[in-house]
């Protein structure tokens, strides 16, 4: 009967697991809360960080408040019940999320299953309790319970875990989260230190005790003797207790010299450590800046095309970031004011590092080396293939390769200096035109209008719009829908939404254009 | 166009392709080199007029049967020598139009402080196309079209013939559209050639002599300017 019973409980228990697993609805639900609570590119995350840091904040005012001043009730019973109650959703979310249960149970079940060993549920079960376990010691699950505590109001006591709320900012802060970081990586070096400085708190702290214990009215107990020990060392010395023996002061000024080469010490390892980190949280600073905007480009080395790049007018005006293998090179670039970070194109991780999926990410190859581009294009291409990539190659034999690795564009330098070589020789005053044009002068700029959805053009015939009026040449128009050009269209040629007209004028007839063909002004700026 | 006589300096990295497009199109090139092998190339490459010379060497320059309306075009690998070349064709041949490609940024200005007419340089202009095609890419692709040696579209310059109907008409009158053609600018022949954009809100009466530049397909610029020969414009 027993037997049966606890069979039907592991039966339901796996069908729980199962269905669960299974379900669309649950997996999009846990994804979204993932997304929530640790992806910091998640636009509502901040929201809810903001949300949360008034919430501790708020608490721990109330804290500081109710020592001298009575509260309100409903102040109190915000404190005690809101703020808990978000707390405790926000630690139950985060040990839900923390590993996957159901699919572990369901992996163990499959593969069990599979082999045709007969599956034990319990063994299974313990092991993904386990996981959540070790999520539960973590040191920031630990602060994140004890924050909830404060609930509890029979113990005032717990009104002191008020203060627990008080570290949950160091999830939600990222400057202090960096601080901790950095510190953890001199984690060796300050353990040294933290033991050495115990070592010797208690060496001194034995001894006035054994010295003093009987001739010094200040020192009662052990307790007295490592706490004025400790303030010795520290070289912070109240006062209120002092030794009065000769051997006492003996003891005191040795510890003191002790105390100011460990906080000189203590000194130099936190500075180094920040030293060394520094670029690389600077650098993680501009990846971060850049990943928010909704179109960037990332530049592929820092030399002499780049630097044109740069000098080209309006070049500044998109998003960039600069990645360069070499230091120096970043060093550069940074100093002649750009935004550069060592790092290498090649690699997977690099490219991962941005929001490719959020934003239209546009990826230039400049470096000479062939290889290296094709690798970088090959790598863009396998991260994301919506990834669009321009790049340089040194000959036109090479080209084929690019296309192949997938590059969106290639562009020869060569073969353009090249041709506007030989078309600044055979035909003089044709390069002039085309030069004024690609360089973008006032006077005769080549630009793309696209026809929006509230745009007046939508739907007219390319005879009914008067180009003549705007001193507007127009050169030809982009279907949207087969994407074909049409040169010179003819007047019963049709705009439709989306088309792409090629008109030649002033920059300023260009831009009165736009605005005058617009329905909507707030939609169709660009 | 009388100014298709090129003494080309350098058949190196660069000077291989440009001559040989220079050649597809029809100019007439003469090949200077330095070095032994790249001399020997350019008669192989089919160039029999190659001349081997020192160019540091002015006595030897002097020898080059330059013309007035020749153009000069400096293309050599060495940046060093290529200033150099310039700087000795600008005392020699001061008449002449002196070209010359740059692949650094501070070539570029060397050159231009040396005394070239023109100075192309590598990277500006490589730049300057990945900046276009960044920003607008149906207009580069346009403009591509013009310089690709098997292009779609043409750009070309019409010197308006004696007796066209064109005469002492207004461009506001004239329906360049009629055959196919854009009419893009003009020629002011009295302000050193310079090219006057028709966007600039140009406002002119024809008159034969007149230089108008107009794009088109081939066949179309070609049929506008048979069009154009007669007294009256014909209506279809």
């Amino acid at each position: 009967m027993i037997r049966t019973l606890r069979e039907r409980l592991e039966s339901k228990i796996l069908h729980w697991a199962i269905g669960l697993n299974r379900s669309p609805r649950y997996r999009r639900l846990r994804e979204r809360v993932t997304d929530l609570l640790e992806n910091n590119q998640n636009p509502y995350k901040r929201f809810f960080d903001f949300f949360i840091i008034f919430l501790i904040l708020s608490s721990v005012f109330i804290l500081i408040w109710e020592v001298k001043h009575p509260v309100p009730a409903w102040l109190d019973y915000y404190d005690i019940y809101f703020v808990s109650f978000v707390f405790l959703v926000e630690y139950l979310l985060r040990l839900w999320i923390s590993s996957d249960l159901t699919g572990d149970l369901v992996r163990e079940y499959e593969q069990a299953t599979a082999v045709g060993r007969e599956f034990r549920l319990w063994p299974a079960l313990v092991r993904g309790l386990r996981k959540k376990l070790a999520y539960m010691v973590t040191p920031a699950a630990i602060i994140d319970l004890l924050a909830i505590l404060p609930a509890y109001r029979p113990l005032r006591v717990l009104r002191i875990f008020v203060l627990f709320r008080f570290l949950k900012l160091l999830r939600y802060t990222r400057s202090i989260n960096q601080f901790v970081e950095v510190l953890a990586t001199k984690r060796f070096e300050l353990l040294t230190l933290l033991g050495l400085l115990i070592f010797v708190t208690l060496t001194g702290a034995i001894a006035i005790y054994v010295l003093e214990d009987m001739r010094n009215p200040a020192i009662h107990n052990i307790f007295d003797a490592v706490y004025w020990s400790l303030v010795t060392i520290t070289t912070v010395g109240y006062g209120d207790i002092a030794p009065v023996t000769d051997m006492g002061r003996v003891i005191a000024m040795v510890i003191i010299l002790f105390g100011i080469a460990m906080i000189s010490f203590a000194t130099s390892v936190i500075v180094s450590a920040f030293s060394e980190k520094l670029n690389e949280l600077k650098e993680e600073r501009i990846v971060e800046e850049i990943n928010r905007k909704q179109e960037f480009l990332i530049i592929c080395g820092y030399g002499q095309m780049t630097k044109m790049f740069f000098r080209q007018s309006e070049a500044k005006r998109y998003p960039y970031i600069i990645l360069e293998k070499d230091p120096e090179k970043v060093q550069e670039a940074l100093h002649d004011g750009y935004d550069a970070i060592v790092d290498d194109a090649s690699r997977h991780e690099t490219l991962a590092r941005f929001n490719i999926k959020g934003s239209q990410v546009t990826v230039l190859c400049m470096s000479h080396d062939d290889v290296e581009n094709i690798y970088i294009i090959l790598n863009a291409k396998s991260v994301d293939p919506r990834i669009r990539v321009i790049a340089r190659a040194s000959t036109p034999k090479i080209v084929s390769k690019y296309e192949r690795a997938g590059a969106d564009h290639v562009l020869l330098p060569n073969q353009v200096a090249g041709t506007m070589m030989v078309t600044a020789i055979l035909k003089p005053i044709m390069y002039k035109a085309i030069h004024a044009i690609f360089t973008g002068q006032n006077v005769a700029l080549l630009d793309e209008v696209r026809v929006l959805e509230h745009s007046s053009l939508a739907g007219q015939r390319v005879g009914a719009i008067d180009f003549r009026a705007y001193k507007l040449v127009l050169i030809g128009i982009q279907k949207a829908e087969t994407k074909e050009f049409l040169f010179n269209p003819e007047d019963e040629v049709v705009v439709e939404t989306g088309d792409v007209l090629l008109v030649m004028g002033h920059k300023a007839n260009i831009a009165y254009f736009r605005e005058n063909s617009c329905l909507d002004e707030r939609k169709c700026l660009r | 166009m009388s100014r298709n006589r090129i003494i080309l300096f350098g058949y190196g990295k660069f000077g291989r392709s440009i001559a040989d497009t220079l050649v597809e199109h029809g100019a007439e090139v003469i090949l200077v080199e330095s070095g032994e092998s790249r001399y020997q190339a350019s008669l192989k490459g089919g160039f029999k007029r190659s001349l081997l010379m020192d160019v540091t060497d002015d006595s030897a320059l002097e020898t080059l049967p330059v013309d007035p309306e020749d153009q000069l075009v400096c293309v050599m690998d060495d940046d060093h020598l290529n200033v150099f070349l310039v700087l000795s064709l600008k005392a020699l041949f001061p008449e002449n139009r002196i070209l010359a490609l740059s692949d650094s940024i501070h070539a570029t200005r060397k050159l231009k402080m040396a005394g070239a007419s023109q100075v192309i340089d590598l990277y500006a202009v490589s730049a300057n196309r990945i900046h276009n095609i960044l920003n607008k890419p149906i207009a580069t692709r346009f403009m591509e079209g013009f310089l690709d040696s098997n292009h779609e579209y043409s750009f070309r310059e019409i010197r308006i013939p004696e007796g066209s109907f064109l005469h002492e008409r207004s461009l506001d009158e004239i329906d360049f559209r009629r055959y196919g053609v854009i009419f893009i600018g003009m020629i002011d022949v009295e302000l050193g050639n310079s090219f006057i954009f028709v966007t600039t809100g140009l406002e002119h009466k024809l008159d034969s002599g007149d230089i108008i530049v107009c794009i088109g397909h081939d066949e179309d610029l070609d049929r506008f300017e048979e069009a154009i020969r007669h007294p009256r414009e014909v209506m279809e």
